[in-house]
């Protein structure tokens, strides 16, 4: 299995990534972290409108995030 | 009250009891309850309480603290509510607030509020609430959740691992909650843990046996950081109780905590900030527990997953919801109207009776009047609009608890995006078609403060329900064919002219926020028939005290100015105090259609809630009986010899929809943003747009039609 790089904006519907880094505004990211969004968390993306609003799936929960985070989400497929 | 058992002496960290404890007088007992956004804390702060605070199935829902009292096995409880939180960080200033009140002396016992659906999330709070050093009791709620996705719970072995009583209760069906407070009460001089049973394979190195006194154990390496912070910290301040919780806030590098308890050599101890060690291990022991303690784990919820595929569908959600908006619409206006019909023979039939018996007695021309003309009028031509106030609230609260309104942030977080704020900031706004009051107060869920004054601003432009009646009415009168597609327009343009507003803001303020949504989204359910009963009765209530009240005084003081002029009383209204107060705004009313003094005093008499308006129409036509389609559209002819027309009167709604919402949201702006300046920067912002639109809208309509 070929792991790429990449941010989780671009994630497919379905597959599963494993996050790597968060590049965001502290707040956000204390946030995140707070909801278990830490470096080697896997997330399944759930939803994926054009734009890069996800429904994302992070251990057991649900979570509609915005392009303006997706996009600065590293992750590993 | 006698002390269950001794604690043994562990002799790491002794809380200081400030109190002398247990058997000094009978004292109240501050119980806390804490947890997860959308984890039923205010459903279980009602079935104990009785209080019949809001609850939906959205986070954020409660925004504020609120406390209650109630006895219980003879001991008098003090209960505080606390909005839902995630963490215990200080990076918001909700987490802050919520973190030091429960840190504070004043609370004795915290209540862990659990979901047991969302197990793993909710677990994360618990690990950090048991190193408070505070008494801890777990209410595992929404068992019966689990339980119907056939999960099941080991509720033996969740309480050895984390070393605190663990009750399962259910807040909607009352189950449990005698049993959650015997165990607070209990507990509450409970700091340090039950007996603790962890099955760990790794062989730890550090000196301590930590396994027997905390919960949760970090890494030989952190505990090593935590001891020597801790030798600090004690010789620095002694009489602190909670050594190891500050030790690990200063690992985490907390600004708080580091502000308040600086150590010495905190450079060389703390030479960054380990804060995210500290969660994933945390998270690594959760997923120990759940390991051990959730039997038959499913991993797919398949309802609900099927339910998001159709409804945050890419192309057909944002049709969805506008489906269902217009079928909560037509509902409102279709069924409501229907029941209507009852109330308005129920109200002429009062009305009738009063002036039969207040003749019978003679009570005088006058005080039949005030009576008929004024109150009965006024207050009843409310009360028969009760039905559509009834149904528009139902639906409201259907929405808010089946679990839908969080994914209308993300179905229009695009939207929302463009206009420079994120799809939460449309929850709000949604709301406001209930009333602006609570919806300007939802806004406080934004976190970005700029986010949420842009959000204030726009809400009262959303069609509250106190509008409905002068929508009803006029649209009645003057289209009677369509009435309904009229009114229905109304509401759409009180969404358009929101949007605009947002887009214009978003173009002038060009400082550019990070605005990204970021909102969990809870399982589907079947809305509680008890929940949306509190929920629509809070509301009726809320009309009928209106009605009662503001109403009430509103319609004799209209009946007063009315019926009163410089010569005292006369039937006479044209010459009356009002007919002057109106005629004084005609010429600002007039180039938007609206230049009647009798329309100008019921929007002015409007200001102190939006159905006065038309309960004031009712009493200045003389006991006008909104009631009766035949009266009704009798004025409709005379208003229209008098040059008043279907324009005149759809700019007479719009303005209604624009201008300020009521006293009551205004207040509530002001409370929420705490300046008097922003509060009347409001008010003026909404007049003002509600004059260009409404002249706008009548000079080209005038040009089409002519």
């Amino acid at each position: 299995m070929e792991h790429t790089l990449s941010t989780l904006d671009t994630g497919m519907v379905g597959r599963s990534y494993t996050i790597e880094a968060l590049s965001l505004p502290l707040k956000i990211e204390k946030r995140l972290e707070a909801l278990g969004m830490t470096k080697g968390t896997p997330v399944v993306v759930m939803n994926n409108k054009s734009a890069g609003t996800l429904i994302i799936k992070v251990r057991g929960t649900r979570l509609a995030i915005g392009k303006g985070i997706s996009a600065n989400i590293q992750v590993r497929s | 009250m006698t002390q269950q058992e001794e604690e043994p002496v562990t002799g790491c960290e002794v809380q200081q009891q400030t109190e002398n404890g247990a058997d000094s007088a009978p004292k109240t007992l501050t119980v806390a309850f804490i947890g997860n956004p959308n984890c039923g804390k205010t459903t279980l702060f009602n079935a104990y309480t009785g209080a019949n605070l809001k609850v939906a199935n959205w986070p954020g829902v409660t925004v504020e603290k609120v406390e209650g009292f109630v006895m219980n096995h003879g001991v008098s409880i003090h209960l505080v509510d606390l909005p839902g939180t995630y963490s215990l960080t200080s990076y918001t200033m909700e987490e802050q607030v919520s973190r030091n009140f429960i840190l504070s002396d004043e609370v004795d016992v915290i209540v862990d509020v659990v979901d047991a659906s969302a197990l793993e999330r909710n677990l994360y709070l618990t690990l950090q609430l048991l190193e408070l050093g505070k008494p801890v009791v777990m209410a595992l709620n929404m068992m019966d959740i689990v339980e119907k996705r056939g999960m099941e719970i080991d509720l033996h072995r969740l309480p050895e691992m984390l070393g605190i009583p663990v009750i399962p209760v259910s807040a909607l069906k009352r189950r449990g909650l005698s049993v959650l407070m015997h165990a607070v009460i209990h507990h509450k001089d409970h700091v340090h843990p039950d007996r603790l049973i962890h099955n760990h394979s790794d062989k730890s190195m550090h000196k301590h046996n930590h396994h027997s006194e905390f919960a949760m154990v970090y890494s030989d390496f952190l505990e090593d950081k935590i001891d020597q912070i801790k030798n600090h910290l004690r010789v620095r301040y002694p009489d602190l109780g909670n050594h190891r919780w500050v030790a690990l806030k200063l690992l985490d590098q907390d600004a708080d905590v580091m502000k308040r308890f600086p150590i010495h050599d905190e450079d060389t101890l703390v030479d960054r900030s380990y804060e995210t060690e500290i969660i994933n291990q945390k998270y690594d022991f959760i997923e120990e527990i759940i390991g051990e303690v959730v039997v038959n784990r499913v991993e797919k919820v398949a309802a609900t997953d099927y339910a998001d595929k159709i409804l945050t569908n890419r192309w057909f959600s944002i049709p969805i919801f506008l489906l269902i908006m217009g079928v909560v619409f037509f509902l409102t206006f279709f069924i409501g109207d229907y029941l209507k019909t009852f109330f308005e023979q129920g109200i002429d039939m009062l009305s009738g009776l009063a002036k039969m018996g207040l003749e019978s007695i003679d009570a005088g021309e006058m005080l039949t009047s005030l009576v008929v003309d004024g109150i009965i009028a006024g207050v009843g031509g409310i009360l028969t609009f009760l039905p559509n106030i009834c149904i528009l609230f139902l639906s409201l609260a259907f929405l808010e608890d089946s679990g839908y309104m969080p994914r209308v942030a993300f179905i229009m977080d695009d939207i929302m995006g463009r206009l420079g704020l994120s799809g939460r900031a449309f929850i709000p706004m949604i709301l406001g078609f209930g009333c602006s009051v609570p919806a300007v107060m939802a806004s406080r869920a934004l976190e970005n403060k700029h986010d949420r004054y842009k959000t204030m601003l726009v809400t009262p432009f959303m069609s509250c329900s106190a509008r409905l009646p002068i929508y009803i009415l006029f649209s009645g009168m003057f289209f009677p064919q369509h009435s309904m597609i009229t009114a229905y327009s109304l509401y759409v343009i009180g969404i358009l002219v929101a949007l605009i507003a947002l887009f214009a803001m978003n173009i002038i303020d060009r400082s550019h926020q990070e605005n990204a949504l970021l909102i969990e989204l809870p399982e589907y359910k079947r809305p509680s028939s008890h929940t949306i009963g509190i929920y629509v009765w809070e509301k009726v209530k809320d009309y009928l005290s209106r009605a009662g009240t503001i109403i009430f005084a509103a319609s004799i003081v209209m009946w007063f100015i009315l019926n009163f002029g410089p010569d005292g009383y006369s039937g006479d209204m044209a010459n009356s105090f009002g007919a002057w107060l109106g005629q004084l705004l005609v010429p600002i009313f007039a180039p938007v259609g609206l230049g009647y003094w009798q329309i100008t005093v019921s929007l002015l008499a409007g200001i102190s809630a939006k159905e006065v308006v038309v309960s004031s129409f009712a009493v200045l036509y003389d006991g006008l009986n909104i009631n009766s389609t035949a009266a009704v559209s009798a004025l409709a002819v005379t208003m229209g010899q008098s040059g008043f027309t279907a324009l005149n009167a759809y700019c007479m709604m719009l303005f209604s929809l624009l201008y300020i919402p009521c006293a009551a949201t205004l207040a509530t702006i002001h409370s929420e943003s705490n300046s008097w300046r922003w509060t009347a920067f409001s008010a003026c912002f909404q007049i003002g747009v509600a004059w260009i639109v409404t002249f706008a809208v009548f000079q080209i309509g005038r040009i089409i039609l002519n």
